[in-house]
């Protein structure tokens, strides 16, 4: 790919890693917001809602870059609703089916992925106008940059508020676990700090 | 003619999209429907295990019972009859109530005489978190263990600790307070009904 004379690896990596840092839809297009403070309290959780947005990201792109050519721009949100909304059924059901109790903990935030913004937008930022590989990366980016946050959010909230990581324990006997931060207050906290962190990155850096 | 045809060319993709889509979720739902049935079973088994830890197996019981659900429309309820070796130690059914933001699902266990709960837990919620979805605490549930199995009356006041039809509510969720304890006493009186005229249990 790095050989390719068009230039389209540099703009594949380029979608790749915007959905890590550059247009993080978390921390810098603040997109998805109910899941992100809804399903951050642990780790399992968190990744367990960010391979479900992978997976309909990357259905629906695909779909809506294949479907793109034949849209009518007055359908074009009812078509992308319908779109999402299949496949979020498909991966509700694919939980219940292999992860029922991980399916139960999610709750209703799983069929709530259908009005995720994330989704939508990239519905109709890229794969509207994009062929599909680039639809797919973009897909993969962004579902990836949405993973990372929250399970960097989650990590944070799980630590602080309970002492462990992933379920294992991992701070010393004596500390004296923040329950408040397990709570929804919490996530509004954690995510206020990392917004914050983030911009204090971003600045320095530009 | 011409508006038909007006009507295709605008909205084919969306009749297409729309058969294709549904044809995929139930394909999706086929493949997956009885390992989701098995998941479901099995954790009625679990919860059923918790309430009645005496028995030894459970069984769905011949009859079925035909009833009427919270809103009124008829249901046909399944009936697990719990044993240890020959004797019955217990029945289980499962009770739906109308919660706070979803419906709440039930598994209700009785005495083999249906004459007091072995108790209650919660096969499918979504109440709040910290809030209504405290009904699956022990605190709150501790209180049905022995009580009659008849009408229950929820009260705002009380000690929680005396065994009796009085359910004292959860501070702060008094809508999933009040479901559990309207879709336990709807269900134990027409269960127990029925089973008596079925002959399942004494009159």
């Amino acid at each position: 790919m790095t050989t390719n004379p068009d230039g389209q690896a540099g703009a594949y990596t380029k979608t790749l890693l915007a959905g890590l840092w550059r247009e993080n839809p978390v921390f810098r297009l603040l997109l998805g917001m109910c899941p992100t403070l809804a399903v951050t309290a642990a780790v399992k959780p968190a990744l367990t809602m960010g391979f479900c947005v992978i997976f309909v990201l990357i259905c629906s792109n695909i779909m809506v870059s294949l479907m793109r050519n034949f849209l009518k721009p007055h359908l074009r949100i009812l078509m992308f609703t319908l779109t999402i909304s299949t496949f979020v059924t498909i991966a509700d059901l694919l939980l219940k089916a292999f992860l029922p109790a991980m399916s139960e903990k999610l709750g209703p935030y799983v069929p709530l992925i259908i009005v995720n913004c994330i989704i939508i937008c990239r519905a109709e930022a890229c794969a509207s106008k994009s062929p599909m590989l680039m639809s797919v990366i973009d897909a993969i980016g962004m579902g990836v940059g949405f993973t990372v946050t929250l399970c960097v959010l989650a990590g944070v909230r799980e630590v602080i508020g309970t002492g462990k990581f992933f379920e294992i324990q991992v701070m010393p006997s004596g500390f004296v676990p923040w329950a408040a931060l397990t709570m929804p207050v919490g996530a509004f906290i954690t995510l206020g700090f990392l917004l914050g962190l983030v911009n204090l990155i971003s600045r320095k850096h530009s | 003619m011409r508006s038909i045809k007006h009507f295709f060319e605008q909205s084919w993709l969306l009749i297409v999209a729309s058969f294709f889509f549904g044809l995929l979720i139930a394909v999706t739902n086929a493949a997956l429907s009885a390992r989701i049935t098995w998941n479901a079973t099995a954790k009625l088994n679990t919860l059923a295990g918790g309430l009645l830890p005496e028995a030894e197996a459970f069984a769905p019981a011949k009859e079925t019972l035909d009833i009427a659900a919270l809103g009124g429309k008829p249901q046909t309820l399944a009936l697990y009859k719990a044993t240890k070796g020959d004797e019955t130690v217990g029945w289980i059914f499962t009770a739906v109530g109308s919660g706070f933001a979803d419906k709440i699902e039930l598994v209700v266990a009785v005495d083999a005489r249906f004459e007091k709960l072995a108790g209650f837990d919660v096969l499918a919620s979504n109440e709040t978190p910290g809030f209504g979805d405290q009904i699956k605490y022990d605190y709150f549930r501790n209180q049905f263990k022995g009580a009659p199995a008849g009408t229950l009356t929820l009260v705002s006041g009380g000690n929680s600790e005396t065994i009796d039809a009085e359910i004292v509510t959860i501070s702060g969720a008094t809508v999933s307070s009040t479901a559990v304890v309207e879709a336990m006493s709807h269900y134990l009186v027409q269960v127990k009904e029925q089973m008596r005229q079925k002959g399942l249990i004494e009159p």
